[in-house]
């Protein structure tokens, strides 16, 4: 067992040598993408792949990216877990010892990043999260782990602040969270900030990830009349709880939703009922950056998008993209397809792209832009904070 | 008040629950097959209310006339076709293909419609009736009804007509029945057709609560399991009685030990049925 163990080591660090030094044929630098391409995350999976995909066509327009001289394509290899994290922790290792690639994006999720982010670690392949928040991801003390959404805090204290200062009748918080990471950490940052803030909160539960009928639940928040309903999950959670709500004739100053109403889905979904619901993510296709990245502005960014996908870009798909933006900017810096210069650059990243600024901070996290809060009004997500970017004014009271 | 809402909640989540499972009962009482096309079954069924609402403004209610005989015709055709060939053979030969089938159409599903969550949103909405301020959406109520009536049909269908008795002749002792001169493989096939067509009209109903996606199927077909166990197989009541007990286990754990415990609670209440009464609370051996 030893011995087999000592060899498939002294294999893993040949396949990690080599790799560094491509001798390959082609001049191609291949970025692993494990996603939960079938499965329950198919839909968040989908949306990023979308997102890689139009950067790598961008840059492989003239030829390729410009490293030391020579022109070099882009290839993204994905892998399908199947929305099963222990899946995404194989598919890595697979992407890096198999498939050879030279750099990985993360997994989908807080989950399965911070999960996968070990393997890449042990194998120093700079990695980038195109979708994940929690500050328990970065703080692992990793090198080669970096990330484009800021933590999840930075939603929430914003949020708190407008509400405070638009309705001070806002009195009492309900919080209800999907018991999964990312969705169970913002809530928990939301009480935080709630009681930081002076609220009262009312009520904290977390429901289980599938669950069918939230209407028990939703009897018991309806008792306690509180003002501001605060619901995280996902698509299919917020649309049936939306309903539920409907259903059960709950109103409130503020019902806030993360991270559903971003999408366009959930606004058709929820068809009125999603008026006046306000939210939070890490970009809004009505920021206006002009970039140092290949996507230039943010109006060229969506401009492209439209063009390739007959939609708008929800922040999800835009993270994903300039994930690959950062490797090329890092990438033309260093010079070569070497992973540790790679890494360095990364590190040492200041830089303004299509989607804001990005510096990462000393765990790797991004900590250099201010994510917008949003409200639907007229089945169009509004951008109500930060004031720069500003499209309308918080509306109070939801059916 | 409170109490008295979350058990109203309940009884109505419950025939919703029961309209999911009777479809698979109904298969795995008499064909003695788990059935785990079922979830898609009534995901497709989803798909089909939706999409006639949405392209021909057909309101759910009538869509269920259309997808009944559809649905019936394809479970028919798939017994005929496929099911029929291993019918005989050990409960894990019919699980695995059922299993394999289920992945055909559940990918099939997601190329075809993606994996994007739709939602059924009938204009204008149909409201709530409130009585002492307890609330019941009308929609629920509409598809309790209609579960409710669907059950009956089906307990009529096997008690009242030559083929539901052939049906049940079949359960009790398939040999006896083939000396009276039942063909047995029509009428697994009907059987099936039936359970399918079940499946198919829970789901038009379902549109117009959950939302639609492919992924849902496992959600469904989970519930129905537990269902049948909870309230035994080999009869129409017994849906309905695994049903409630189901929705009210699950109300009641979710506003009294919290929402993240109320599936645990189910399924240790499942462990404990295997475990103390497998027959569940209204199994019999015959169906009916």
């Amino acid at each position: 067992m030893n011995r087999m163990r000592f060899v498939s080591t002294l294999a893993a660090m040949a396949v990690a040598a080599f790799s560094v030094t491509p001798a390959v044929a082609a001049d191609i630098v291949r970025i692993g993408a494990p996603l939960p391409l079938t499965g329950p995350l198919a839909p968040e999976a989908i949306k990023q792949q979308q997102g890689y995909n139009l950067w790598a066509e961008q840059a492989n327009k003239d030829g390729g990216i410009s490293i030391g001289g020579k022109k070099y394509k882009v290839e993204i290899v994905y892998a399908d877990y199947q929305s099963n994290t222990p899946r995404a922790i194989q598919a890595t290792e697979q992407l890096i010892t198999q498939d050879k690639v030279d750099f990985m994006f993360s997994p989908f999720g807080s989950g399965a990043a911070k999960a996968a982010s070990s393997v890449s670690e042990k194998y120093k392949v700079p990695t980038i999260a195109a979708s994940a928040s929690s500050v328990q991801v970065y703080d692992q003390g990793y090198k080669y782990l970096f990330g484009t959404f800021t933590p999840n805090d930075t939603l929430t204290t914003p949020l708190t602040k407008l509400v405070k200062a638009k309705a001070p009748d806002v009195k009492r918080v309900a919080i209800l969270a999907r018991n999964d990471l990312f969705p169970l950490a913002i809530a928990q940052e939301m009480e935080q900030s709630a009681k930081k803030n002076g609220l009262e909160v009312a009520y904290f539960e977390k429901y289980a990830i599938g669950t069918l009928d939230h209407s028990a639940t939703l009897s018991q928040i309806k008792s306690l009349a509180p003002q501001w309903i605060f619901i995280t999950g996902y698509i299919n959670d917020l649309l049936l709880v939306r309903k539920q709500m409907v259903d059960q004739q709950i109103k409130a100053t503020v019902v806030t939703m993360i991270a559903g109403p971003a999408y366009k889905e959930f606004i058709e979904g929820a068809g009125p009922s999603a008026e006046n619901v306000t939210s939070a993510s890490w970009w809004h296709p009505a920021e206006q950056y002009e970039g140092k990245d290949v996507f230039g502005s943010t109006a060229n960014f969506v401009k492209l998008w439209r063009e390739k996908y007959q939609s708008d870009p929800d922040y999800g798909q835009a993270s994903a993209a300039v994930s690959g933006a950062l490797f090329q900017i890092a990438l033309e810096r260093a010079g070569a397809v070497d992973r540790e210069k790679v890494r360095e650059e990364l590190a040492k990243l200041d830089v303004v792209t299509f989607y804001g600024p990005i510096k990462f901070g000393p765990t790797g996290q991004v900590n250099s832009y201010d994510p917008p809060v949003f409200q639907i009004q007229g089945a169009k997500p509004i951008v109500l904070v930060p004031e720069q970017i500003k499209q309308g004014e918080l509306k109070l009271g939801v059916n | 008040m409170l109490a008295i809402q979350i058990l109203i909640n309940a009884l109505v989540l419950g025939c919703l629950y029961a309209c999911i499972a009777i479809g698979f009962s109904l298969v795995w009482g008499v064909l003695n097959v788990i059935n785990l096309i079922h979830g898609s079954f009534v995901v497709l069924g989803a798909y089909l209310g939706w999409a006639l609402y949405q392209w021909l403004g057909l309101l759910p209610w009538y869509a269920l006339l259309i997808a009944g005989p559809l649905f019936f015709v394809l479970g028919y055709g798939v017994q005929r076709a496929i099911l029929n060939r291993v019918i005989t053979a050990p409960v894990l030969v019919t699980l695995t293909l059922t299993f394999g089938l289920d992945l055909i159409l559940n990918n099939a599903m997601l190329y075809f419609f993606k994996a994007d969550y739709r939602k059924l949103i009938l204009v204008p909405p149909m409201g709530q009736v409130s009585l002492f301020g307890v609330v019941v959406p009308v929609d629920r109520l509409m598809a309790t009804a209609l579960a409710l009536v669907l059950t009956g049909l089906l307990y009529l269908i096997l008690r009242q007509t030559r083929v539901g008795r052939a049906i049940i002749a079949v359960r009790l002792d398939r040999d006896a029945a083939v000396l009276m001169g039942v063909d047995v493989r029509n009428i697994y096939a009907v059987a099936f057709g039936l359970g399918a067509a079940l499946a198919g009209t829970a789901g038009v109903l379902m549109a117009l609560i959950f939302p639609i996606s492919p992924l849902t199927s496992d959600g469904y077909l989970g519930k129905a399991f537990v269902v049948c166990v909870l309230g035994g197989l080999g009869s129409v009541s017994g849906a309905l009685a695994g049903g409630l007990l189901l929705a009210l286990i699950e109300g009641i754990g979710s506003a009294e030990i919290g929402p993240a415990h109320a599936t645990t609670l189910s399924f240790v209440l499942l462990i404990v049925f295997l475990i103390v009464r497998p027959q569940g609370l209204l199994g019999r051996r015959g169906f009916e």
